[in-house]
């Protein structure tokens, strides 16, 4: 709505409103006060509701049509004025509102009315509204049939006063049934509505009737001149159809609620959280209960929504609207045509559930990248062992056997030697010497890149033959007999011997105790000493003991107080 | 693997031999055959756990010299297998590695010993020999 057409709207509703005001002062016995205030509050606030409307839906006829229903409530008021020409007026017009408040209901909440059935219906009440009031003028003289003090019916043709009632007492029968079917067309509409178009239509199911009450006893006690009071029947009585400006207001403000409540459904969805719960979070925040997240088939075949059901982003169904997620179309989600009229609010949804979506979607993929880390840092670790057991095995099978058959030669040389030159046979001893020296060295090579002992008899038999080789005095509290997948075999194997090692380098420890057990689902590995403390996790050597621990999947934690001994620990899972 | 499905070599085999030596390391079988039989022993050689039980049964061996590692079963199991038949030798398991890198597994094989092989001699089997009941 442009500015000058908000402007002359609210011009014109200030100055009805003030012409209300004013009018009460002509002279003559003054209205009730209660009349001025509900004529006024009733006609503002479909003019309110009208240019809030407009402000909220520009493309939809909603707001026009309160503002017409405001006007129609106004415009009779003009009769207020005692002088012909207003009066009559104020008579033709005196029920054009409830046929707009007809047509307001049935185009609820679109401003459209669904069928040319019902345009008929809608164009039948503003017909009879208009037709009957101008009919029942003709014969009518206020002067003369209950309103001495009235200005003169310029439609006069007879004043008649059994004419004017008999026709009175017609249009009853006519009038209500205009009523039930309007109210019928209603209970359809909320009847065939689903999610997000039903939940709008509750509230206007009960305004209608208590609408459509208020001007079936108007009418009938009206026509049939009935004696009620009149200061309830149109003093108080139509404050009800404030109800309708304030539904509207209340859903305008359900709507922003509900733009900060898809903020916060989001938000409040716990990370990984699985689709269904996006979904339902995003469908209670936004009052649809038929709402659909589907996702697209790893095989791009179809859609399926979160309860497996088969969604065909082509033919979404009846009254139902898709909405794709992102641009890779991988997920859509299929909401209540109603919705529409929320533009902002389906899309700010569909612009956080991607969010959400990609948020899973990157937070899966870290996790796949995390697990793939893993699996190769493992295998790294795995190749690194199986190597480090071929280069023992090549030392063994090669140059240690080598330099044994060596040795034996010198061995048998020097036998036949004995005797003859003392100097070849002092020879042979240094070389014999050397060549025993280096398969000494070449042990402790082999033994340091892998111990055989470690693939040979396991575990138990490794660490015992580390603990029998310590220069600490070191004791084995517990130690499982048999044996594990080589991995942890080898990681538990080396904590060990690099724990021990540094006892021996480092701790100036009096005693050292290594205790391995296998509790549920890992195997406990500890080292622990009575030397000087102060081990630095960062130093090098422990730094790549936890890297190897992790690499199994395990954790290493040292506890080392200055002074007080260190202890190392190792959790390895294993099944 | 059942000793009968191998094939066997015998063309070695001294009827009269009083230590098997069983390795699969030609070098090394050599080189003790030479040892040995300048030390005054008889001897047959194996180069595999089957051709060792096998040889075993048919040669009668006083000493069985036996490599731990050999390409088909380990050397514990040779001499598991050797006990059990009856007369069983007097069995020296041998290695280029030491004995402590075998853990108590050395201990819980029903063998006299163990020898480094650098310290293969004459005089350490025949102690092995004066050490054992038979």
């Amino acid at each position: 709505m442009s500015r000058r057409l908000r402007a002359i709207l609210i011009a014109g509703a200030v100055a009805m409103v003030a012409y209300e005001i004013v009018v009460s002062y002509v002279p003559g016995p003054p209205p009730e006060l209660i009349f001025v205030i509900t004529n006024a509050a009733v006609g503002l606030s479909f003019l309110v509701a009208g240019i809030a409307a407009w402000q909220r839906w520009p493309a939809s006829r909603l707001g026009l049509l309160f503002t017409i229903v405001g006007y129609a409530w106004l415009l009779p008021q003009v009769g207020q004025l005692r002088y012909a020409l207003p009066f009559t007026i104020s008579n033709i017009t005196a029920n054009i509102y409830a046929a707009s408040l007809a047509h307001l209901a049935l185009a609820w909440p679109s401003g459209r009315l669904r069928s040319r059935f019902e345009r008929g219906v809608v164009v039948a009440v503003y017909t009879w509204n208009t037709g009957q009031s101008i009919v029942s003028l003709l014969f009518w003289n206020p002067r003369t049939n209950g309103c001495a003090g009235c200005p003169a019916n310029l439609l006069l043709v007879s004043g008649s006063n059994s004419i004017e009632h008999i026709f009175d007492v017609i249009s009853v029968p006519v009038g209500l049934t205009i009523s039930a079917i309007v109210l019928t067309l209603i209970v359809r509409h909320w009847r065939s509505a689903r999610g997000w178009s039903r939940r709008v239509m509750v509230p206007l199911v009960w305004i209608s009737f208590a609408v459509v009450a208020l001007s079936v006893v108007q009418t009938v006690t009206g026509n049939l001149n009935l004696h009620v009071s009149n200061l309830v029947l149109y003093g108080i009585a139509p404050l009800i159809l404030l109800a309708g400006p304030a539904l509207f207001v209340a859903s305008t403000l359900r709507a922003r609620m509900a733009r900060g409540a898809v903020g916060s459904a989001i938000v409040d969805l716990e990370p990984g959280a699985p689709p269904e719960r996006l979904r339902d979070a995003l469908a209670r925040a936004l009052g649809d209960s038929t709402m659909q997240l589907a996702f697209r088939l790893p095989d791009g075949s179809g859609y399926l929504d979160t309860s497996g059901r088969a969604v065909d982003p082509a033919r979404p169904g009846q009254g139902r609207v898709v909405m794709p997620l992102g641009e890779s179309g991988e997920a859509v989600l299929v909401h209540d045509q109603g919705l529409e009229h929320e533009p902002q609010l389906v899309r700010l949804t569909a612009s956080a559930a991607g969010m959400a979506l990609e948020h899973a979607r990157l937070q899966a993929e870290v996790q796949a990248q995390l697990e793939q880390v893993q699996a190769s840092r493992t295998r790294i670790v795995e190749a690194g062992d199986a190597e480090r057991r071929r280069l023992e095995r090549d030392l063994h099978d090669g140059a240690q056997q080598r330099l044994v058959t060596l040795t034996l030669a010198l061995g048998m040389a020097r036998s036949r030697a004995a005797g003859a030159d003392p100097e070849l046979e002092s020879l042979i001893d240094s070389a014999t010497k050397e060549a025993r020296e280096a398969l000494v060295e070449l042990r402790e090579l082999a033994r340091g890149i892998h111990p055989a002992v470690l693939t040979e008899t396991g575990l138990a038999g490794a660490i015992q033959a580390l603990v029998e080789r310590s220069p600490v005095a070191t004791t084995i509290t517990a130690l499982p007999a048999g044996r594990f997948p080589a991995q942890i075999e080898a990681t538990a194997y080396f904590v060990v011997s690099e724990a021990l090692a540094n006892v021996a380098k480092h701790a100036a420890a009096g005693s050292a105790q290594v205790t391995i057990r296998q509790l549920t689902g890992q195997l406990m590995v500890q080292v622990s000493d009575d030397g000087a403390g102060g081990a630095k996790p960062e130093g090098s050597g422990l730094r790549g003991l936890a890297d190897r621990v992790a690499s199994a999947g395990g954790v290493l934690r040292i506890d080392s107080p200055p002074g007080s001994g260190t202890r190392l620990e190792a959790d390895i899972p294993c099944t | 693997m059942p000793a009968a499905c191998r094939d066997v070599r015998l063309d070695f085999v001294n009827p009269s031999a009083e230590i098997l030596v069983v390795d699969d390391h030609d070098g090394f079988r050599a080189f003790a055959r030479i040892m040995l039989e300048a030390a005054g022993f008889t001897v047959a050689e194996a180069a595999t756990g089957a051709e060792a039980t096998e040889a075993a049964r048919t040669v009668r061996p006083r000493l069985v010299l036996l490599d731990i590692q050999l390409p088909d079963f380990d050397g514990f199991e040779v001499a598991r297998r050797l006990a059990a038949q009856p007369d069983s030798p007097v069995i020296v398991l041998t290695s280029t590695r030491e004995a402590s890198d075998y853990g108590g597994r050395i201990a819980a094989s029903p063998v006299a010993g163990f020898l480094p092989k650098d310290q293969l001699s004459g005089a350490a089997l025949l102690e092995f020999l004066a050490r054992s009941p038979a």
